[in-house]
């Protein structure tokens, strides 16, 4: 089994400081940040630039070029709601470490984000939700098939689709829970890769909580199957969780040091 | 349907290392596939062979290893005899006598010798310790000095001396690195860890991972070897993707198959014979599970194995 593929998610608008730097196309905020999260081991980083009405082409153009220049060509997952912004990054964008992800599709309007994948070679983080929440797993499973069957008539590889169960916040929504992780366990057992927005478990909840809801969620997820996830690299519990899984479950080797790699 | 062979080869490789200078330099390493999966994806570096020779020159050599030898007076003598037979890739000096439990021959004694032998062969060098952990310390780091730019392989540093081994070996004088664990695949990979994190650069390690003569815990060395391999080329792991080279004929011909003589064992036939099996089954067995050098002793084991090597390359 290949290693768990850790997605850092701490280049996005969300954070105000980000989303300035974005804005006045300020290279330091946003180097340090991504450097903060390849050093924690992050695999691939997200860039997360809005919706950018307008401007989104230019700028994700810019942000891929300036991360890729500034890390060797450091694989990265193109979020936004904008097509346009997708394509313009991916047209600028070098493979040699990793195919480049977009961010994402879902069963409703953003269906056809996996067209685009397929036609510029990239993984498609693939959602399993159409209008609203799903409301159970059979719901969920529908979405999976619709969304892989439209991914494979596109030419596209089964492994380039990586299957996103929506992970839904425990304040409000705790008897959902086991049922997101009994869907991991279903994309799992049909051989596919699954991610998400793991933390998103733990929002609302105070911050010396949320690194223990998550490292919690992210073992009993890789139990299940889980090959990847969106995440805060930053969060040393949750790193550290995270390579101790994939020596129990043979990802990798483990050695005395295996958390300093 | 027509069957659409798949290749097997991997993304990842395993590091090339250089070893020895000039002509006579040899690569281990380089591979991504299997050992001689060479229908996957084509081989560029062939297994090396290395001869075996120490510093107690004849004397504990076997009967049958010594008329090869015959009028050699020094090492340096053996040294260049060992040069000259067929298959032979790399010289091997083994400072056995170092051992303060054996002959506890001092450092300055070796080395003199281990100077010896480096005027008189220009083939690459592995130069071997006493087993010793703290003696090895000692004497492998002088070593290493003393075959300043021969770019040789200092076999080892191990996990009780890797300090001292790799400091002088791998970062003062820029030889390559052994990293010897014992059956240990878990040790294997940390030892890597810790003399990366101690500056020395990783695609400048070999790692010998344990050995033991077929039918002594053989399985044990076999499968560490298999999951190294699969680490290092299906996992892409970077810690575990340094050739490996394996001293056999230390092993093999330490195993009463290849010691009792005829007199003693009458049915199990000509003790050269048998020494000889000995030392090509596991040289052949450990190649085959992933060793990209063995290091042998008798003459006709060095150049069975290395047309073996050539036949499936």
């Amino acid at each position: 089994m290949a290693k768990f593929v850790t997605i850092g998610e701490r280049l996005s608008t969300t954070a105000p400081a980000v989303n300035k730097a974005f804005m006045e196309r300020d290279p330091e905020p946003i180097l340090k940040r991504a450097k903060q999260q390849l050093d924690a081991g992050a695999v691939y980083l997200d860039v997360n630039i809005g919706p950018a009405e307008g401007y989104g082409p230019d700028l994700m153009k810019w942000a891929v070029q300036l991360l890729q220049g500034e890390f060797d060509n450091v694989p990265l997952a193109l979020d936004t709601s904008n097509k346009e912004a997708i394509e313009a990054g991916i047209s600028v964008y070098n493979r040699s470490k990793g195919k480049p992800i977009v961010n994402s599709a879902d069963a409703a309007g953003r269906i056809e984000n996996i067209d685009l994948a397929a036609a510029n070679d990239a993984i498609v983080i693939a959602l399993c939700n159409g209008e609203g929440i799903a409301k159970d797993n059979d719901e969920r499973m529908g979405y999976c098939q619709l969304l892989l069957e439209r991914g494979l008539e596109h030419g596209m590889e089964a492994e380039d689709l990586w299957f996103d169960p929506l992970f839904l916040v425990v304040k409000g929504m705790q008897d959902k829970q086991m049922e997101i992780l009994e869907c991991i366990k279903m994309f799992a057992d049909m051989g596919l890769n699954s991610t998400g927005g793991l933390s998103n478990n733990s929002n609302g909840m105070p911050k010396t909580i949320r690194p223990i809801m998550d490292s919690a969620l992210v073992a009993m997820a890789m139990m299940q199957g889980l090959t990847s996830a969106i995440v805060n690299p930053n969060d040393l519990r949750l790193m550290e969780t995270i390579k101790s899984c994939d020596v129990f479950k043979g990802n990798t080797l483990y050695a005395d040091s295996y958390l300093e790699l | 349907m027509a069957f659409t062979a798949k290749s097997g080869k991997f993304s990842a490789s395993i590091n090339s290392v250089e070893v020895g200078c000039g002509d006579k330099k040899i690569v281990l390493g380089g591979e991504n596939v299997l050992p001689f999966y060479t229908f996957d994806a084509p081989v560029e570096n062939a297994p090396k062979v290395g001869v075996e020779i120490t510093d107690s020159g004849l004397e504990n050599e076997p009967e049958c290893v010594k008329k090869y030898y015959e009028g050699c007076e020094t090492v340096a003598d053996m040294a260049k005899r060992a040069a000259s037979f067929e298959g032979v890739d790399f010289l091997s000096f083994r400072m056995d006598g170092g051992d303060p439990n054996g002959a506890n021959k001092s450092t300055e004694e070796l080395i003199a010798m281990l100077k010896e032998i480096v005027a008189a062969v220009d083939l690459p060098l592995v130069v071997c310790g006493c087993k010793h952990a703290e003696k090895d310390a000692e004497l492998l780091a002088k070593a290493a000095e003393a075959v300043d730019g021969k770019n040789a392989l200092i076999l080892a540093a191990k996990e009780e001396n890797y300090k001292q081994v790799g400091a002088a070996a791998g970062l003062a004088y820029k030889q390559v690195v052994g990293a010897e664990s014992a059956v240990d695949i878990n040790l294997a990979k940390q030892l890597n860890v810790l003399l990366t994190q101690l500056g020395v650069d990783g695609k400048s390690i070999v790692m010998n991972v344990g050995s033991a003569a077929a039918g002594y815990g053989f399985e044990y060395a076999v499968s560490t070897m298999d999951r190294v391999k699969a680490a290092a080329l299906a996992q892409g792991d970077v810690t575990l993707q340094m050739p490996i080279i394996t001293p056999v004929a230390s092993e093999a011909w330490g195993v009463k198959e290849a010691m009792a003589s005829e007199a003693d064992m009458p049915e199990w036939g000509d003790q050269e014979e048998r020494g000889i099996d000995m030392e090509v089954e596991t040289a052949a067995a450990v190649l085959a599970s992933g060793s990209d050098a063995v290091i042998l002793k008798h003459p006709v084991s060095i150049k069975t194995i290395s047309t073996m090597i050539k036949e499936l390359m």
